[in-house]
């Protein structure tokens, strides 16, 4: 799969991808050769679903200040 | 002087076009050696008795039938056999004892097997990984069992973890191993909870994208437990696949941490005597250099 494909994806199915690349390489399940590609893959996964986020969290902040009206700054979210 | 051993039955372990353990890797290490000042000895072929020390007869009995009259077989999805890699594992283990002998012989302060398939890899009944054959393990247990050492040590900068050695060395009391290697990657295993049946192995796994300061901290680290173990013989699993320019890892180790390495591993080495064997590295350039400075390093040659 490609960059532009994970790109396209949602953060849940990043994450799963994520989990199951992980899952791979801690039980030893890919083979010497594979598992470079699929390291590098779980890092351009893990890039997509932090850039996922900071796009949530910046979603979040917009509402927010839209909601109290006033533009005294912004006022990051916990728990996402 | 170092004593370097060889021999042509490693370029007939053939593995299929593309594949990164290649016959011109031997090539690439025998060509960034020429020239330097080494004694150079023919690996002879191993007793059955010294593959038995780690491996049962059983195994070697199902490799045997393995082998192919021509072409290849897998073994798993990395591991494979042509009609000569038998002969070559027997060879690079038949040379690991060899080594071993003439450094306890006093011949010479260090040796080193280039020699393919690797086999830092190889489990007591599993082939992987490129590897079919416990080299180093074996070695080691010559050294303890024919020897009669106290305590060997068994040293592995391989970018993967060793679990082949660390699966014949497990319950092995006078045998302490250490290994840094990439982690998350290839085979998953060297977590730094794994310690042995005797708190004799040490993994110290290094973050991906890593660099020589890591490497260097991590080695200070195994050099100063290798001064208190104080064994009678050093035996490295040389890989040289930490390179920055290695398609297989992502740890952006050079040349000058490779002799780096070398140089705390012989220091903290002292008296002991030792005996280095090629595990990977697949970038045949960065191989060749990396290789040249791990035996200027071990042989005190001027490089």
């Amino acid at each position: 799969m490609s960059d532009a494909e994970i790109d396209s994806m949602s953060f849940e199915d990043a994450m799963k991808e994520l989990e199951s690349v992980v899952g791979k390489l801690e039980h030893g399940d890919a083979t010497l050769e594979q598992s470079i590609a699929l390291y590098e893959r779980g890092a351009r996964l893990r890039a997509h679903c932090e850039r996922r986020l900071r796009q949530a969290e910046e979603r979040v902040e917009k509402i927010m200040l839209s909601a109290s009206g006033e533009p005294a700054g912004t006022t990051p979210v916990e728990g996402l | 002087m170092t004593i370097l051993y060889s021999h042509p039955a490693s370029e007939r372990h053939v593995t299929p076009s593309g594949h990164p353990e290649q016959v011109a890797r031997h090539r690439a290490v025998l060509d960034a050696l020429d020239g330097l000042p080494l004694t150079r000895r023919d690996a002879p072929l191993a007793d059955d008795a010294d593959v038995l020390r780690c491996h049962p007869e059983r195994y070697l009995t199902r490799l045997r039938a393995a082998v192919p009259a021509q072409g290849q077989v897998a073994l798993d999805g990395d591991t494979w056999l042509s009609p000569g890699s038998l002969d070559a594992a027997l060879r690079a283990v038949g040379a690991g004892c060899a080594a071993v002998d003439a450094v306890l012989a006093g011949e010479d302060r260090s040796a080193f097997v280039a020699m393919r398939p690797p086999g830092h890899h190889a489990e007591r009944e599993t082939p992987m990984g490129f590897c079919i054959l416990g080299t180093a393990a074996i070695a080691a247990k010559r050294a303890l069992d024919h020897h009669g050492l106290d305590r060997v040590a068994v040293l592995d900068f391989d970018v993967h973890h060793g679990n082949g050695t660390q699966d014949l060395l497990w319950a092995k009391k006078r045998a302490f191993f250490a290994s840094t290697h990439q982690m998350p990657l290839y085979p998953g295993t060297g977590a730094a909870s794994e310690q042995g049946a005797h708190g004799q192995i040490l993994n110290l796994p290094l973050p991906p994208g890593s660099g020589g300061a890591e490497a260097l901290a991590a080695w200070t680290t195994i050099a100063a437990r290798l001064r208190d173990w104080a064994p009678g013989l050093v035996i490295v699993s040389a890989g040289f696949d930490a390179h920055a320019a290695d398609p297989l890892a992502s740890l952006n180790w050079d040349e000058s941490d490779f002799a780096a390495i070398t140089g705390l591993i012989v220091d903290a080495a002292g008296a002991a005597p030792v005996v280095s064997v090629l595990e990977g590295g697949y970038d045949l350039a960065a191989l060749g250099r990396s290789v040249r400075a791990h035996i200027t390093t071990l042989g005190g040659i001027a490089a």
